[in-house]
């Protein structure tokens, strides 16, 4: 599939003159917004052109050019491409760009990832703090001139470990690192007075007042970073009048291994099963889009039968994705794990399927740029038309008989942490989140990537947004999934499945491609700029579960504790992703 | 009271605390099993012949560990808290009978009977000693230093205030069906018809808030795992952990003990036995092992709720508490005492009126349950 192309369609340049250039880089697309018409530019094309959905906000630090980019990707939620447009700024610091928060508020996580990463300070942010790293860390790291203390070279694969093999840890060659610096009269056997956990506070306590006019305390509590249901290491700092919550912060990173950097670094191949570990529950569809991007990037097109395959792993991979999504929601509003261990029960029958085609369970590495990279055993189609046909579908039918009238699950569920359309448009969510609130805005549909638009389907949706509405569209898109999975079974040709060579070292044009794709957990996007190169110059994660996450703390205000939790849960977040 | 009699009372004791010691270990076993045969699992299995030294295996361990104390905890309510809990458990069975008086033994020259105390006000005496386990709960809690544990504690009293009147009033409708509130004649009472069939909707209102006072899923507000990671003993480790769970396992064995003796006619056989010989008139030794059967199958049922049921939100715990089941059993005190009157000043037969209003007012409040409450909360902003 080629590049959408907004440019035609639209132009920008005459309706905006002066504010908005082309970007006319070979390779790019989109538009040059000037910095101080930013906030217009936006309001302009959220009112006025119905661009009313920031799918993605990130940086690009262009050392050599002495320039920073930040790249916005915007589209319609009644479907169709998107526009991208991007602010470029001197790279001296500060660097300085306008937040888009006030207008999309979507933006909120997203700039200050770019903060945090990158150095890009978003004035009038209402809370521009540091997001994956921690608050007292030295420097933006994904800024080109950063190094780490064990630097070892600029790109792989290291010399240290090729070709010989000899394998010398860095850290054994120089003990601290050659890269180690101090602040200026830091002196390591003195206690600091610095607190990291003190801006967070300062953040929360804004909201604090109390109303009844009693003399009371809000309690602050956090909940996590370890703790049974936040789903890994996600941490809520949370502010509590009796047990109804006030306000509360996400606080997260603690899985965080910067992912882009080690990503720019790898070559483009490299990067694909380093793509699995994002959401590691959902690998294939991981995969997808990364590979849809470099494809684009590349301008090459899988041939039918890869993409029937595709298709297929990408549609069991939701399957498998919804069912232990709804396990674990039950397991949060309190059932002993007996929900989930049902629904469990199914997912593994579709990760042997998954073993079958790519030799591992959870961590596939299936896909490649130009097709996949095995073709399918003997004998896997027959048991994906077995689960597709006959297993599934009744397995949902009996989970959704157990649960759907449960009478505890609708006085958890219904009513209880809605979300409703015009927020969950405006904080950028994806997803059954977004589907929930009424939104039929599926990427499948909206932009239809692969052979999706040859493929029969409607896009799930319910009207309410709460955590019933969203346990319920899972089982309705599971139902989905199963329809497209049939056709794909019935459809699928005989052929090759890689469109070029095999390589280990692909080439890939200078330029910029964003790919997406629609995740089980929502819109899956890849932003990967290349130079030409054997390393992408930029590799951006869209990860649905963090940006799902700014409109975790509006639902929950004025909910009880136990409906924190479940929020949560109906969210559905891996913190694989939302850490990257 | 003699010294044999003090003597009597010691080994009597003794010997129900060490079962109620090894019954807990092994409903932590039952418990595993029956949950993992839910779960599509197969449980501990690997300890012994079917995983039975599993029991034995994690008291070990728990022995061996560290004891630990969170550092601004304070120390002697934190110790002492374990203790509070557990002792309410062993002792809160001391009035119930396991054996009619016929099945007493002859030993040393002295009649041994089936219960340890007989006291006349045995059903009082359960409630004082049921009301007491809350405070242990409460100061783990508070003594931790712990927000979890706190609020772990904060919810296990007013969960146990609201809960402690319906127990009460359901204990009330028995004390009126058997005209007394000694165990012993309860349980004689219900020769003919066990309470649970004389009052049906008494008897599901005891197991709700038995349930309740012992902290079980769905009301496990005070640990919810979910929600306070182990609320009120977030903090506690080792011996003392194990004196808390020992104490929550104790109580749902005390409280399955207490619903057999007052509604499943105690050690009583099946009402449809009683003219056979497996009567416990005729083989006097069967009513210890009636009460063990019971006990098992209301374990069970714990057991399934907790295997299956999610956990309902606190304030909605309490609103059904104070709104549906208070009023419930004040209606089933109040209809079984116009049964019983007009049982005794009329005709027998009305005492089959009884069930009948039971399950009428139990049909009207569910039926308001469903018209206000349920209404009111599946409401859509």
């Amino acid at each position: 599939m080629t590049a959408p192309a907004p440019v035609e369609t639209l132009d920008l340049a005459a309706r905006f003159p002066g504010w908005v250039t082309p970007d006319s880089r070979p390779g790019y697309s989109g538009w040059i917004v000037e910095k101080d018409k930013l906030l217009d530019f936006a309001r302009a094309l959220r009112d006025d052109l119905g661009y009313d959905y920031l799918s993605s906000v990130t940086g690009v630090d262009y050392l050599p050019e002495g320039k920073m980019e930040v790249v916005y990707h915007a589209y319609k939620t009644t479907g169709g491409p998107g526009v991208n447009f991007k602010v470029q700024v001197e790279r001296r610091d500060p660097v300085e760009v306008p937040s888009l928060v006030s207008i999309y508020p979507g933006a909120e996580f997203q700039e200050r990832e770019a903060w945090d990463l990158l150095g890009i300070k978003f004035t009038g942010h209402p809370d521009l703090r540091r997001i994956l790293m921690w608050e007292d860390f030295a420097g933006h790291p994904l800024r080109k001139d950063w190094r780490e203390a064990y630097f070892e070279e600029e790109f792989k694969p290291f010399k240290s470990r090729w070709p010989e093999g000899k394998f010398q840890m860095a850290e054994d060659k120089a003990r601290l690192g050659d890269n180690l610096s101090f602040p200026a009269g830091f002196d390591p056997r003195k206690k600091t007075d610095f607190d990291p956990e003190k801006a967070l506070y300062e953040a929360l306590r804004q909201y604090q007042k109390t109303e009844s006019g009693l003399e009371t305390e809000h309690l602050l509590v956090n909940i996590g970073p370890h703790h049974p249901s936040t789903h890994g290491v996600f941490r809520v700092a949370v502010v509590l009048d009796g047990e109804t919550i006030v306000n509360l912060k996400p606080v997260m990173g603690y899985l965080h291994r910067n992912h882009e950097k080690i990503g720019e670094r790898n070559t483009f191949l490299m990067n694909m099963p380093y793509t699995d570990r994002l959401d590691y529950l959902t690998s294939m569809s991981n995969n997808f889009g990364y590979a849809l991007a470099v494809e684009k990037l590349m301008g090459i097109t899988p041939p039918e039968r890869a993409e029937y395959i595709r298709v297929m792993m990408a549609e069991l991979t939701r399957i498998a994705n919804h069912v232990w999504a709804i396990g674990f929601l039950l397991n949060d509003l309190g059932a002993y794990f007996t929900p989930m261990l049902y629904a469990q029960e199914e997912r593994e029958l579709i990760l042997d399927i998954f073993e079958a085609v790519s030799g591992s369970r959870m961590m596939c590495n299936y896909f490649r740029f130009g097709g996949v990279a095995r073709d399918l055993p003997d004998g896997v189609l027959e048991k994906v038309r077995d689960l597709a046909f006959d297993r599934l579908p009744r397995k949902v039918d009996e989970l959704e008989n157990l649960l759907a009238d449960n009478e505890i699950i609708r006085a958890r569920g219904i009513g209880q942490g809605v979300l409703t359309a015009e927020d969950a448009i405006r904080y950028s969510t994806s997803g059954p989140l977004l589907r929930a609130s009424g939104i039929p805005y599926d990427v499948r549909r909206a932009e239809p990537y692969s052979i999706y638009d040859r493929l029969e389907f409607d896009v799930a949706c319910r009207p309410n947004g709460d955590i019933y509405d969203r346990m319920m569209i899972r089982f309705d898109e599971i139902r989905q999934s199963l329809r497209i999975i049939q056709q794909t079974v019935k459809q699928i040709p005989a052929g090759p499945i890689m469109a070029v060579k095999p390589a280990y070292q692909v080439r890939v044009p200078p330029g910029e491609a964003y790919g997406r794709v629609e995740g089980p957990k929502g819109e899956l996007g890849f932003y990967i700029v290349s130079t030409g190169k054997s390393s992408p110059w930029r590799y951006h994660v869209r990860a649905p579960s963090f940006i799902n996450l700014t409109a975790f703390g509006p639902m929950c205000v004025g909910q009880k504790i136990a409906d924190l939790v479940a929020i949560l849960g109906s969210i559905d977040i891996v913190l694989g992703e939302c850490d990257r | 009271m003699t010294l044999a009699n003090v003597i009597e009372w010691l080994v009597k004791g003794l010997v129900w605390v060490l079962i109620l010691l090894g019954g807990f270990a092994y409903l932590t076993y039952y418990e595993r099993r029956a949950l993992a045969r839910i779960q599509v699992r197969v449980g501990p299995n690997r300890a012994g012949p079917w995983g039975l030294l599993q029991p034995i295996a994690d008291a070990i361990k728990l022995i061996f560990k560290e004891e630990f104390m969170p550092a601004r905890a304070d120390k002697l309510l934190f110790t002492l808290a374990p203790i509070i809990t557990l002792t309410p458990a062993l002792v809160i069975t001391a009035v119930v009978p396991f054996g009619p008086e016929s099945a007493s033994f002859q030993l040393f020259g002295r009649t041994i009977t089936w219960y340890i105390a007989d006291l006349n006000v045995g059903v009082l005496y359960i409630m004082s000693i049921a009301s007491i386990a809350v405070y242990g709960i409460v100061l783990a809690g508070w003594s931790s230093n712990n927000k979890y544990a706190t609020l772990g504690g904060l919810r296990s009293t007013a969960q146990m205030l609201s809960y402690e009147l319906a127990l009460g009033l359901s204990f009330i409708a028995v004390i009126v069906l058997a005209n007394s509130t000694r165990l012993l004649d309860i349980v004689e009472a219900q020769k003919g018809m066990w309470f649970a069939v004389l009052q049906p909707v008494g008897f599901v209102i005891f197991l709700i808030a038995t349930l309740a006072e012992v902290n079980r899923a769905p009301f496990d507000m005070p640990e919810a795992e979910q929600e306070l990671a182990a609320g009120y003993h977030s903090e506690y480790g080792g011996m003392k952990f194990a004196l808390l769970f020992m104490a929550e396992y104790d109580k749902m064995i005390a409280i399955c003990t207490i619903a057999a003796s007052l509604f499943l006619g105690g050690y009583r056989e099946p009402w449809f036995l009683r003219d056979t010989v497996l009567g416990v008139d005729q083989t006097p030794w069967l009513g210890p092992l009636y009460v063990f059967i019971k006990v098992f199958i209301l374990l069970f049922g714990m057991i399934w709720v907790r295997a299956t049921w999610p956990r309902i939100r606190y304030d909605r715990l309490m609103a059904f508490g104070w709104k549906i089941l208070l009023p419930l059993s004040l209606a089933l005190v109040f209809l079984t005492s116009i049964g019983m009157l007009l049982a005794e000043q009329v005709n027998p037969l009305y005492q089959w009126g009884i069930p009948l209003a039971s399950l009428a007012a139990g049909f009207i409040a569910i039926l308001g349950m469903y018209q206000t409450l349920r209404r009111k909360e599946y409401a859509r902003a």
